[in-house]
């Protein structure tokens, strides 16, 4: 599948070689197959093939960047070069050859997954686990998506990479029909391995939306609240995660500049970015730059201890790259992101933190309107249910979360049901590896 | 083969409908952070997607190698063979006019003709013009593009058209007790004369982050709301032009679903989404070849029209009305929005806030927000915002955020201002369509403000 990529990714490093210029190339091949549920049927079935280099050049110590499809290499290294001319003055060094761990990101049974079109099958699966749960339940939305895809990066100092990555998701929002608006809940399962249960995926869909159907009102007073992962993973994403970029570090854009070493959560608490992580959503064993992985620190026992860099923010930060470079496609330069995020601390059974006359939050809306750089955010929380005595007793509406996420690591405290998920959201997609978790410092507002 | 040998053949092996959607598209970006040039960018791609309709199920595949469609095109009827197994209820495509066109939208100024130099020139006079004692940074982002398509059917459509679009960035950060950030873009459908609008916008982000540097936070509660024209564009667009998505109302999940010839607003709202006016989110025929039409979704108050590919104007019983777009070949077409509008009023601002008692909000531009068409329900976030109290602007809030059902607050509309002004956004539904919104000021007599107070 890459070896057309390898051959048109060492012409490039050839040429720029000929040309007495330092540089990089990054090139994908992959296939996305993605299989759409509407009204409780298979309604779309498509996929897309990409294949493309990006091309980054320092010339006169200038970096400029192009892309190109094989065949078309002389063209993208000429607009690269031609486009350094108007760039910034960088001192940027290529990494150099070095030994790359081993960490398991592909599987096999995917590619015959992908040549036996089993997405229509899966999908099918998704829809009958949701029909079968009860009779006015219907699968609304949702689907089957299937990666398959080998990513290299060559540079002129001989380094030459590549990993191979497969995915799958499962998706399903189950909706029962309603006289004013609908109630609907969703789940989605997301895996490197070719190992969901879609028919569970499914049925839990329809659990989740049949414990919706009665309303209740949001209690009084100071409420204790549950967030189940992806509403966390969505508030960490949004409201914190940027606070650990270098670059936003360096410009005083963070909540964390200058605090490094200083408690800034919970004693318990340790949030990493961990691409060595095997089977991680997010795990690969080196960056889009070619800087091999390793597991970063941000906050370990409630300490802050890292940030993350790219080699050229490193450069300007005059520290090193953490291998925290990612491309959104070919045809993007790098930019600093987390990769596998993992959360982990002192960790309660879930049943014993679920309060008590407090609300689960399953869901919320408007996490990317949080403020990047203080971390206040102020969003909609849907699905909610009042919890009594361990059981959910109902679905509230129109509730409203507010607070500040540095703060509320401070008296967070996370269930045992960790997860890996992946999550796209307002131009941002997240790889994590986290549980649910207790956030009784949040202002919990209704209708 | 060409690519009407590969589709009649496609339709010979049983096929009821196939079409050939080829793109080539030039791309620039520039992005200036605080002075220094970070990211430039240029480069050229092309590639083409096949759609195949067999039975009752769809095949699409997309792919960036040009050289081998006819295997592309067999892959995509496999597809549909496999789908069609599974899809039980009658699917069709509305029929629509056979279009042959071909149509080039003008650029007044070619902005390939403009060299990188001379547009990094701009960006650095954008960032001297931002340069103030309260900006912390400065984050300017320049993107162009030109796409070349060519979409050919099956039934004898084909349009060959040339789109270039231009869209300008400037994001401001500052600090005082925390950190705030005002942005604002401009953009449309044409080439390099469209850099003119952004100066003057740099004014506009200098103003807003001034006054959230010395912002409280905001109260929350149920209070009246004057929304500025950007912001209910976007509320337009987001809150009600989603629902009016002919896809999510033909699959139930829409809150308009059912409702149309009923009330849905207040008399005084009338929306359209027009690709066919001036504007960011402009095109003359949409990625299936139907030529597009203005869509006035909600007239004085009554919901009127959705936005129409062909298969769900089929399922609706309606006629396609140039909804189905693509953001680039690698992707099938979705239903999506274009300008959309909601149309001025004849109120002036001050009459607007006259109309408030006691405590209410006043937000001006959008920082993100998110809707549920299915529930009917929105969440936006506010740039900047005022606190009203008895008709009188009192003091500057941040972080304000509100939120409500989208066909509650329709009728909630109890103002609309003569001025209609306009914005652009990148709307996302799994892929990135350019687009635009506007209105007047818009005052929406009750509205949940969320609030950290």
């Amino acid at each position: 599948m890459s070896e057309k990529l390898i051959e048109s990714a060492k012409e490039i490093i050839g040429k720029l070689k000929g040309r007495g210029l330092d540089g990089d190339v990054f090139g994908v091949n992959c296939r996305n197959v993605e299989y759409g549920i509407k009204k409780g049927e298979l309604t779309d079935s498509s996929e897309y093939d990409d294949v493309g280099l990006g091309i980054r050049v320092l010339k006169d110590g200038k970096l400029g960047f192009g892309f190109c499809t094989p065949g078309y290499e002389e063209k993208g290294v000429k607009q690269a070069v031609e486009f350094s001319k108007v760039s910034q003055k960088i001192d940027l060094k290529f990494p150099e050859e070095e030994h790359v761990p081993k960490v398991e990101t592909f599987d096999s049974k995917i590619e015959q997954v992908i040549s036996e079109g089993k997405g229509a099958d899966f999908t099918q699966e998704l829809i009958d686990g949701c029909v079968s749960y009860a009779e006015d339940i219907t699968p609304t939305m949702g689907g089957v998506e299937i990666y398959l895809g080998s990513e290299i990066v060559a540079n002129t100092n001989g380094v030459l990479l590549e990993k191979k990555r497969t995915a799958m998701l499962g998706s399903v929002m189950a909706t029962i029909p309603g006289e004013k608006t609908s109630i609907t809940a969703s789940e989605k399962e997301v895996s490197k391995k070719s190992d969901i249960d879609f028919k569970n995926v499914g049925e839990r869909s329809a659990e989740k939306v049949d414990s919706m159907r009665n309303e209740v009102t949001l209690p009084e007073g100071d409420i204790p609240v549950m967030l189940e992962s992806r509403s966390l993973n969505q508030l960490l994403g949004f409201g914190l995660i940027p606070s650990f970029n270098g670059e936003n570090v360096r410009k005083g854009k963070s909540v964390y500049s200058d605090k490094l070493g200083e408690d800034v959560a919970h004693s318990h608490l340790t949030l990493k970015d961990d691409p060595t992580q095997d089977w991680g959503i997010g795990s690969s064993p080196f960056d889009d730059e070619g800087v091999v992985s390793r597991t970063l620190e941000f906050i370990s026992h409630g300490i802050l201890k890292g940030f993350m860099y790219d080699l050229k923010e490193a450069h300007k930060s005059e520290t090193e790259s953490t291998g925290n470079a990612i491309r959104a496609n070919f045809k993007s330069p790098p930019d600093i992101s987390e990769r596998n995020l993992v959360l982990r601390g002192k960790d309660t059974p879930r049943e014993e933190l679920l309060p008590d006359g407090g609300i689960l939050v399953d869901d919320i809306m408007g996490a990317h309107t949080a403020n990047p750089a203080s971390g206040d955010f102020s969003i909609v929380a849907t699905p909610v249910w009042l919890i009594e005595n361990g059981e959910k007793k109902g679905r509230i509406e129109g509730v409203m979360l507010s607070g500040n996420l540095p703060e509320l690591l401070k008296t967070i405290q996370l269930a045992d049901d960790y997860k890996k998920t992946y999550m796209s959201l307002g131009g941002r997609s997240l790889k994590l590896d986290t549980p649910s978790a207790r956030v009784d410092d949040v202002i919990v507002s209704g209708k | 083969m060409s690519f009407k040998e590969i589709i009649d053949k496609v339709v010979a092996d049983g096929a009821a409908y196939c079409d050939i959607r080829k793109e080539h598209w030039n791309k620039t970006s520039l992005t200036l952070k605080d002075g220094v040039p970070e990211m430039v960018a240029q480069g050229e791609e092309e590639g083409a997607m096949v759609r195949v309709f067999y039975g009752n199920g769809w095949g699409c595949v997309g792919t960036n190698d040009l050289d081998d469609i006819q295997e592309t095109a067999n892959r995509a009827l496999t597809m549909a063979k496999k789908s069609a197994r599974y899809k039980e209820s009658e699917t069709d495509l509305a029929d629509i006019e056979i279009n042959q066109d071909k149509i080039k939208i003008p650029m007044k100024e070619d902005f390939r003709d403009i060299s990188a130099e001379e547009k990094l020139s701009f960006l650095k006079e954008l960032e001297y013009n931002l340069s103030k004692n309260f900006v912390k940074s400065t984050d300017i982002r320049y993107r162009d593009s030109l796409v070349e398509k060519e979409i050919i059917t099956s039934e004898g459509t084909h349009i060959q058209m040339e789109i270039p679009r231009l869209v300008a960035y400037l994001i401001v950060t500052g600090k005082s007790d925390t950190i705030q950030r005002a942005s604002e873009g401009t953009g449309g459908t044409g080439g390099y004369e469209i850099t003119e609008k952004t100066l003057d916008k740099t004014n506009v982000v200098l103003d807003r982050l001034e006054t959230l540097l010395e912002a409280s936070t905001p109260p929350s509660g149920k209070m009246p709301l004057i929304m500025d024209p950007h912001l209910a564009g976007v509320f337009s667009h987001e809150a009600f032009g989603h629902a009016a998505e002919g896809d999510l109302v033909a699959s139930d999940n829409s809150c308009l679903k059912g409702k149309l010839g009923e009330k849905v607003a207040s008399d005084i709202v009338t929306i359209k989404d027009d690709p066919t006016m001036e504007g960011y989110g402009s095109f003359p025929y949409d990625d299936e070849g139907t030529k597009t039409r203005n869509r006035v979704l909600v007239k004085e108050g009554t919901l009127n029209d959705f936005i129409l590919d062909r298969e769900n104007a089929w399922k609706l019983d309606l006629e396609p009305n140039g909804g189905a777009r693509a953001e680039d070949f690698r992707v099938k077409p979705l239903v999506r929005m274009s300008n959309t509008i909601m149309e001025p009023g004849d109120m002036k601002f001050e009459e607007l806030l006259e109309e408030i008692k006691g405590r209410g909000v006043y937000a001006k531009a959008s920082s993100g927000g998110q809707v549920s068409p299915a529930q009917g329900t929105f969440q936006f976030n506010a740039q900047e915002s005022y606190l009203i109290e008895d008709g009188e602007i009192v003091k500057p809030l941040r972080d304000v955020s509100f939120n409500g059902f989208t066909l509650d607050t329709l009728q909630n509309i109890t103002g609309i201002t003569d001025k209609l002004e306009t914005g652009i956004g990148h709307c996302g539904k799994g892929q990135t369509a350019p687009v635009s919104d506007g209105a007047g000021h818009v005052l929406v007599s009750e509205v949940m403000v969320g609030g950290r107070e």
